[in-house]
């Protein structure tokens, strides 16, 4: 063999690798092959740096650092909540769009929709779910963000815009998650919609109140028009102006850097953009392989608690006809509907939160203490502890545990069968309600699921009776009858005394099909992929 | 503090990896179960419109066809009977043109508006909302669906079982409307009017308590107690003694035929203005007389003929 053939041989052969490494180039936008492995390997970058190329030449990375302190790339500095709450927006914008291809804006279809998408669209409840939990978590971690940043005040100069902006992006959210709320047209969505609307009646004067109420519902009650708005709110309106704020948070947070932990600056300085060359650690890629693995944890996280645990709740039709017994705003307004519990409309509605907003957002105009460690700002850090309990017993207040209390046998029956929801006599079925008459002075042979039932009967009629005054000497009969083939009616029957002795009965109807589950609440997920398999497999439920 | 941040950089590519595959895991498990959930979630969903038609049909609809769906002589048809479900279609000349559940649905959204002299005392009222009645689409279909979850044990009746009345609004003669006769068997259309069936002046008390309507609203079997009223008009079966139950009732037999022909008079306390005025019209005299007394006879047999 001749040395020339052997050269082209190899001309070929490099050739070939050139190439290839020209479009390795070419899509990471300035890392070649051979850098891609030593940043692999984790060898330090030379000199110059050829790994910062992208950086300059790719739009997604130059809004991005091309290297952070050391300090704040530590997990425990900022949990990595801002990436967490961007990527839940993401998330929540890629499984909206999917749930909006099954769903349109109207009465007569948004809860038919709903019920289509649950039975008949294969990944339609997944998608549903993820799209839920990601809303909920996105207001806890958007939140959680706001807490982080506030007790290790780096609001503090110059940073004092960027916590403004991330105010508003706060009210965004929470805004944006409630008016998802809406969408699916059911009670609970129609009712906390209704007393969501209803506080803005409130801004005075009276007109000015009514009118954003109009504007709101687009006519005196939620119907067609209330429901498109909150749809154009959720998918259109909401979003856009989301985005537009978090790139102005987004470009503060970049321009004057995450701010480094307290301890290691001198008080009032900000060192954050001056980072010695010894503690860089520069985005490509380590930081990127660590942002990367955070978010697919987490990914897989909300995947496998949708698949195996939590469900989107989907309750009855909404009817404008019937108010829910108990109707609750979703758990990041529980505080406000505590509020309103205690104080009049336009206080509780209005003003308080209203004046809570701007504080929040005056919070680095406020505070001039110029130290960011935690010594230094115990009136702070305590002040913030408290407006956190404060919170906490203001949203418990806001459940229906306080200061709600219906007629006891409403109450009764609530428990046991409420009208949404479960209650255990749907926890327990079809198959455990046995057809009869069951007094609840007498003991009867029963299955175990349904004793209990009669158990937790017994005990509510006791409890009442001790905690009411006008409720005395009560006893109460289930009787289940065969309605209809595989329907069954249960008949709730209370008596009981009244204070001024006269006697009282309350009767109410429930009707249960062996065919409904009950699937679509709160809490753990009662069917899931482990008994459809077993159902597949052939064995009874 | 020891400082949280690893830069190994193939811990968290084992991390990624890890997340990766379960992702991979719990999407896969959800795509091998998709069918069975699908197939469910149907049951499901369609179950609870059957509870939710039951409750709407309790509160509506069983004054009338009864709460069984077993109909009131003279008031309204059988919807759970193995006839509706096996003939009327054809009967009413819609067999082939659209299924059961069409028909029940427009007569329930649409009521029945045609009949004026009929067989029936009440006419059916449009009940959804798109013609002015009170319930939503949804909510007529869930009625829908709850009359036609009859269909499994209706279809087993047998003959006698049948709570069927015949209808008069058909051309086909009532005794080939059983379910024990052959539908195919030919027949002569029959040209009935209402006038042939209710001769009127010479009725049967018992027969009019039900042609009436009277039965849709008046119990003759239960007791008149303030604690188990009638739902919408007082229990009869203590009505011989009205006056030791009701005050300013002095004469029973006078008070009742007041209350047939001119109800807005004595309304009882606690009862809508359902009872029709229009008594005095549909029966003669000599009718409601002999109906007053019936009503008063204390060993009546509870159970009015049909």
């Amino acid at each position: 063999m001749s040395v020339q053939e052997q050269s082209a041989d190899k001309r070929w052969y490099s050739n070939l690798l050139r190439g290839l490494n020209g479009i390795f180039v070419y899509l990471t936008a300035g890392i070649s092959a051979n850098e891609f492995r030593s940043m692999l390997r984790g060898t330090p970058p030379g000199r110059p740096n050829t790994r910062l190329k992208p950086h300059a030449d790719a739009f997604l990375l130059h809004i991005k650092p091309s290297y952070y302190h050391e300090s704040v790339t530590r997990f425990t500095h900022t949990y990595r909540l801002g990436l967490l709450s961007t990527y839940l927006f993401l998330f929540e914008t890629i499984t909206g769009i999917i749930l909006m291809v099954w769903y349109a804006p109207s009465p007569e279809r948004a809860y038919v929709d709903m019920i289509r998408l649950l039975s008949s669209v294969p990944f339609g409840q997944i998608m549903r779910d993820l799209h839920r939990i990601g809303a909920e978590l996105m207001v806890a971690i958007v939140t959680l963000h706001m807490v982080r940043t506030y007790l290790t005040g780096s609001y503090k100069s110059p940073r004092e815009f960027t916590w403004l902006t991330g105010v508003l992006l706060l009210v965004m959210t929470l805004f944006l998650s409630f008016s998802g709320y809406l969408l699916p047209w059911d009670q609970l969505a129609f009712w906390a919609v209704t007393i969501g609307t209803s506080m803005a009646e409130a801004v005075p004067p009276t007109f000015v109140g009514e009118i954003i109420n109009l504007l709101a519902r687009g006519a005196p009650d939620i119907g067609a028009n209330g429901l498109l708005r909150f749809y154009l709110l959720h998918v259109l309106f909401l979003p856009l102006l989301l985005f537009l704020f978090f790139f102005v948070h987004y470009y503060k947070v970049v321009l004057y850097g995450i701010s480094l932990p307290a301890q290691e600056e001198e008080i009032g300085e900000d060192t954050a953009n001056r980072v010695p060359a010894n503690r860089r650690v520069y985005y490509l890629s380590e930081v990127l392989v660590d942002e990367g693995s955070f978010l697919l944890v987490v990914t897989a996280v909300i995947t496998a608690v949708v698949v195996f645990l939590f469900q989107a709740p989907l309750e009855h039709i909404a009817d404008p006809q019937q108010t829910p017994f108990h109707t609750v705003a979703p758990w990041y307004f529980y505080w406000l509907q505590g509020l309103l519990k205690i104080a009049d409309k336009m206080w509780a509605g209005v003003i308080i939160p209203g004046v809570l907003l701007v504080l929040l957002m005056a919070i680095p105009y406020l505070d001039r203490n110029p130290s960011r460690r935690g010594a230094d700002r115990r009136v702070a850090t305590i002040s913030g502890v408290v407006a956190g309990i404060f919170m906490v017993i203001l949203s418990w207040m806001g459940t229906p545990s306080y200061a709600v209390q219906g007629a006891p046998p409403l109450e009764i029956v609530q428990e046991l069968m409420p009208e949404e929801g479960v209650g255990l006599s749907r926890e327990m079925g079809y198959a455990h309600l046995p057809n009869g008459v069951y007094d609840s002075r007498e003991e009867y042979e029963v299955n175990e699921e349904f004793a209990e039932l009669l158990h937790d009967f017994r005990h509510a009629l006791e409890s009442w009776d001790e905690k009411v005054d006008d409720f005395n000497a009560p006893w109460g009969q289930i009787t289940i009858s065969q309605d209809q083939d595989s329907l069954k009616r249960v008949n709730w029957e209370i008596n009981w005394i009244s204070a001024v002795g006269e006697e009282e009965f309350f009767t109410q109807d429930f009707w249960l099909h062996a065919d409904s589950y009950y699937w679509e609440q709160y809490g753990l997920k009662k069917y899931g992929v482990p008994q459809f398999l077993q159902q597949q497999n052939g064995e009874e439920r | 503090m020891r400082s949280l941040y690893v830069r190994n950089i193939g811990n968290k590519l084992i991390w990624g990896l890890l997340a990766s595959l379960v992702i991979v895991i719990s999407v896969g498990l959800t795509a091998q179960t998709e069918d069975t959930r699908m197939d469910l979630q149907t049951k499901n969903w369609d179950g609870r419109s059957i509870e939710n038609g039951a409750k709407i049909f309790a509160s509506n609809c069983a004054t009338c066809h009864g709460r069984r769906g077993q109909g009131l002589p003279g008031i309204a048809p059988t919807l759970n009977s193995h006839y509706f479900f096996t003939r009327r279609l054809e009967d009413v000349g819609q067999a082939g043109t659209l299924p059961l559940a069409t028909y029940i649905h427009l007569t329930v959204a649409a009521g029945r508006p045609s009949k004026e002299n009929s067989q029936w005392i009440n006419r059916m009222v449009p009940w959804s909302s798109q013609f002015g009645g009170p319930l939503r689409t949804d909510q007529v279909e869930d009625v829908v669906a709850y009359v036609m979850n009859w269909r499994e044990t209706a279809i087993l009746q047998t003959v006698d079982e049948d709570p069927f009345q015949p209808f008069l609004d058909v051309s086909k003669p009532p005794d080939l409307q059983n379910i024990g006769v052959d539908p195919d068997q030919e027949f002569e259309p029959a040209q009935l009017t209402v006038s042939t069936v209710l001769p009127k002046g010479n009725r049967e008390p018992s027969y009019l308590f039900s042609a009436m309507g009277c039965a849709g609203c008046h119990n003759l079997e239960l007791d008149e107690d303030p604690r188990a009223r009638g739902e919408s008009g007082p229990n009869m079966g203590q009505v011989h003694a009205i006056v030791s139950y009701r005050e300013n009732v002095s004469d029973s037999a006078a008070y009742i035929k007041e209350s047939i022909v001119s109800p807005d008079n004595s309304r009882v306390e606690g009862y809508d203005d359902a009872m029709p005025n229009d008594f005095a019209e549909r029966m003669t005299e000599e009718e409601i007389d002999r109906l007053v007394l019936w009503l008063l006879d204390e060993n009546r047999e509870s159970t009015p003929d049909q």
